[in-house]
């Protein structure tokens, strides 16, 4: 072994080299204050590693990113995890680089003669940030595609040349193949290279003009190795740990819904920009994205020549406290407006729904060539929730809400529609106080027609008594998917309460040619009774000239039949929310 | 800096002060080492099983290889003469895509009767595609000579083929012939079905 190395340090004076590196003297002793560039770098390495894995597997097209990034996190062995630590790993980059930053400010290692090394720290911490949000989009769902909308936006606001710019980063007018082409080259290539050359830079700077202490020295000085090495290397250690912590209990890296641009999406960039989306929204975006940047940029420029002065170290270091203060608050006001706000939480929710949804149709089905994106825009239990939520949410509701999850302000106009024509909702429809609820018809005409006025409200007490067996009729008719149907002899008997006891068949048709005054329930909430429902409720089957305000879908065009089979299809699909 | 720990070295200042010094010294090294091989090693361990992925997903799990409609026994030449065919997969996934209906190779069929032979177009050497010669009435490939006759085996003794043309299972249906498409190993003398 000895002999090798002689031969390898006769070729190379890798044993100078490794006692350069090792035996760098550090004045005052090792301390647990140093150790962040070497976490710092510690993630990088770890950034670069788990990067060019996720490399292996990963395909930039707007038809494969997402795609792949699903094959990682579902299919490929331990690609959950791979991803996870590249995920929290970034996340644990920008809080390792405040904090370094944070320390080189407060012990003065920013003055001179270390100017040109704060400086480029500086521009390590810009080409991290580029780094993460240009990490951001590569899976190409739904949280990427929307956020890093906003981002190349604000690229326009450069005087002159912002429009050209966007353009040449986005690669077109619209997000597609080249965007992400582009961004990949520059998260896996352009960036890294440059962050690279800016370490290396950093490092040799460093070493030259070695450790900053403050006098007088706490202990006496010692060397990197083994002293330094050792606390560093229980620093990495902790980072290390918190980031498998993280990957361990968030079950990986989030994967939204595969990018849409006709499926809207709350844009909200990481936490760490938050700040930056929150000052957004009380400055023009100009100034978010020229002028702001510009000034303290200047200002951070100028902070080793301020810092020469004791007071002006002591406003450098104010200055980054309110710096930290500020984005800190502004991340905090973001965290609550969103938290508050009931839409934003169901459409998180709605996209959780989805995320869900194209997953379980991905792995049953696989996914076609022309992506994921167009399974979610095929599955009929996706659209029925749009359709429900863009056609009949402005009366109806499905579990209280718009069928997707987002509360609507109004009250209802009309029944709920959740679990139609189950016996639960039937019974409920033929109880007097129900009827007339908002619930039901409360907010229609018929709060005050006929079937209210004149027939639940005058019913004795043993009649009332009999209407959940009607309910229990009716709602065989429908044949739900989720209720077992009923015996011929139960059906029987449950006609004779309906023809005689109650003699509903008065006005209610079922099975028989003569025309009722009220709708005819025969087959009463089966797929062609709401389907032909839909298609035109003003028909004589229905209500007739006494339809409230419920639009003819079908017959004035306002839904195609595909539309409205796939919200019938829907509807019937599953029971009421208990 | 923290990979660079890896190696041992004594500091320039070998002179023992004490035992207790002396082992206190000891135990920083090895913790250092211990400590900064774990961060060395943190990231690749952290990912190395997707590089393996493929060998663990094929690894004794060989699917049941379906029968494919190929084409119509009348389009085979009765007097045994191979022909080219496309085989056409009802369904193919490629890692996360699910393709329908493509070509995923070809194969050739001659016809005995109503008994048809498939071979496997790639010449069991190197994988190039075989040619059907009909001056010479063989198989040739184009890339390495090896030759061989209608029945597959090789022909010539300079051949490097190592086996003769790979033969899959074939049948014939309401007059259509059927085949169970696959891929095997190449190089060795033996037809081993890649999985």
């Amino acid at each position: 072994m000895n002999r090798f190395l002689d031969w390898l340090d006769d070729r190379s004076g890798i044993r100078g080299i490794v006692k350069e590196a090792l035996y760098e003297k550090v004045p005052g002793g090792a301390r647990w204050r140093y150790v962040w560039g070497s976490c710092l770098t510690f993630a990088f390495f770890t950034q670069v590693v788990t990067g060019t894995l996720l490399w292996m597997s990963y395909s930039p097209s707007a038809q494969t990113a997402w795609e792949s990034v699903y094959f990682i996190q579902y299919q490929v062995w331990g690609g959950w995890f791979l991803r996870g630590v590249h995920h929290y790993m970034a996340q644990a980059m920008i809080v390792l680089l405040v904090l370094h930053l944070m320390q080189v400010m407060i012990d003065g290692a920013y003055k001179a003669p270390r100017e040109l090394n704060f400086w480029f720290g500086i521009a390590l911490l810009g080409v991290t940030l580029a780094l993460s949000l240009t990490g951001y989009l590569l899976p190409w769902d739904q949280k990427g595609f929307w956020a890093t909308a906003v981002a190349t936006n604000l690229i326009a606001e450069v005087p002159f040349i912002g429009p050209i710019l966007q353009k040449i980063v986005v690669g077109g007018v619209e997000y597609g193949h080249q965007t992400i082409t582009r961004f990949f080259a520059l998260h896996a290539g352009i960036l890294p290279a440059a962050l690279i050359g800016l370490v290396v830079a950093h490092i040799y700077l460093f070493r030259k003009h070695g450790i900053h202490v403050k006098e007088p020295r706490p202990k006496k000085d010692s060397y990197f190795w083994p002293d330094q090495i050792l606390k560093d290397g229980v620093a990495c250690l902790a980072v290390m740990l918190a980031v498998i912590i993280l990957t361990l209990y968030f079950k990986g890296a989030p994967l939204g819904p595969p990018a849409d641009p006709s499926n809207e999406f709350p844009a909200r960039p990481e936490w760490y920009f938050l700040f930056l989306f929150q000052l957004l929204k009380y400055v023009p975006a100009f100034w978010g994205a020229v002028i702001i940047p510009l000034v303290l940029g200047l200002l951070i420029f100028i902070q080793p020549f301020l810092g020469a002065s004791r007071k002006g170290h002591q406003f450098n270091i104010g200055f980054w406290w309110c710096l930290l203060a500020g984005a800190a608050g502004l991340t905090f006001l973001a965290f609550s407006e969103d938290r508050s706000n009931i839409n934003h939480g169901a459409a998180v929710k709605e996209a959780e729904w989805q995320a869900n949804r194209v997953v379980q149709i991905a792995q049953e089905e696989g996914i076609p060539p022309a992506g994921a994106v167009t399974l979610l825009r095929k599955d009929h239990e996706n659209r029925g929730r749009r359709i429900f939520a863009a056609h009949c949410a402005s009366c109806h509701r499905y579990n209280g809400h718009d069928g997707r999850g987002y509360s609507v302000e109004e009250d209802p106009s009309a029944p709920e529609l959740a679990g139609f024509a189950s016996q639960e909702w039937l019974t409920k429809l033929l109880n007097y106080e129900h009827y007339t609820s908002l619930e039901y018809f409360g907010g229609t005409a018929f709060k005050d027609g006929t079937m209210a006025k004149k027939v639940l409200q005058k019913f004795d007490e043993e009649e009332q008594e009999l209407l959940p067996q009607v309910a229990i009729l009716l709602s065989d008719l429908a044949e739900l998917p989720y209720q077992e149907s009923l015996t011929e002899e139960r059906r029987e008997s449950l006609m004779d309460i309906f023809y005689d006891d109650l003699a509903c068949i008065d006005c209610h048709d079922i099975d028989s040619e003569g025309e009722g005054s009220a709708p005819d329930l025969t087959g009463y909430g089966s797929k062609k009774w709401m389907t032909d429902f839909i298609i035109n409720p003003e028909h004589e089957r229905f209500y007739g000239k006494k339809n409230d305000r419920m639009p003819a879908f079908g017959r004035d065009n306002k839904l195609t039949p595909e539309e409205i089979e796939i919200v019938v299809d829907w509807i019937r699909l599953r029971p009421a929310e208990k | 800096m923290t990979q660079k720990a890896n190696t041992k070295k004594e500091t320039p200042e070998t002179t023992k002060k004490c035992c207790s010094e002396d082992s206190r010294r000891k135990f920083i090294v090895v913790s250092t080492v211990t400590v900064s091989a774990a961060c060395g090693l943190f990231p690749l361990a952290s990912g190395i099983t997707t590089v393996f992925d493929p060998v663990k997903k094929s690894s004794g799990k060989q699917e049941k290889v379906p029968w494919t409609k190929v084409a119509p026994l009348q389009n085979l030449s009765e007097d045994g003469k191979p022909a080219k065919f496309e085989v056409i997969l009802e369904q193919v996934k490629d890692a996360w895509t699910t393709y329908k209906n493509v070509p995923v190779g070809a194969v050739y069929l001659a016809r005995d009767g109503d008994e048809v032979t498939a071979f496997n177009l790639k010449c069991p050497h190197l994988g190039c595609a075989v040619d059907y010669r009909s001056k010479s009435n063989d198989y040739f490939c184009p890339c390495h000579n090896s030759t061989f006759g209608l029945d597959g085996s090789v022909t010539d003794v300079e051949s490097p083929s190592p086996r003769g043309l790979d033969t899959m299972d074939t049948k014939v249906e309401e007059g259509v012939v059927w085949i169970r498409f696959q891929q095997f190993r190449p190089n060795i003398s033996d037809k081993v079905p890649l999985s």
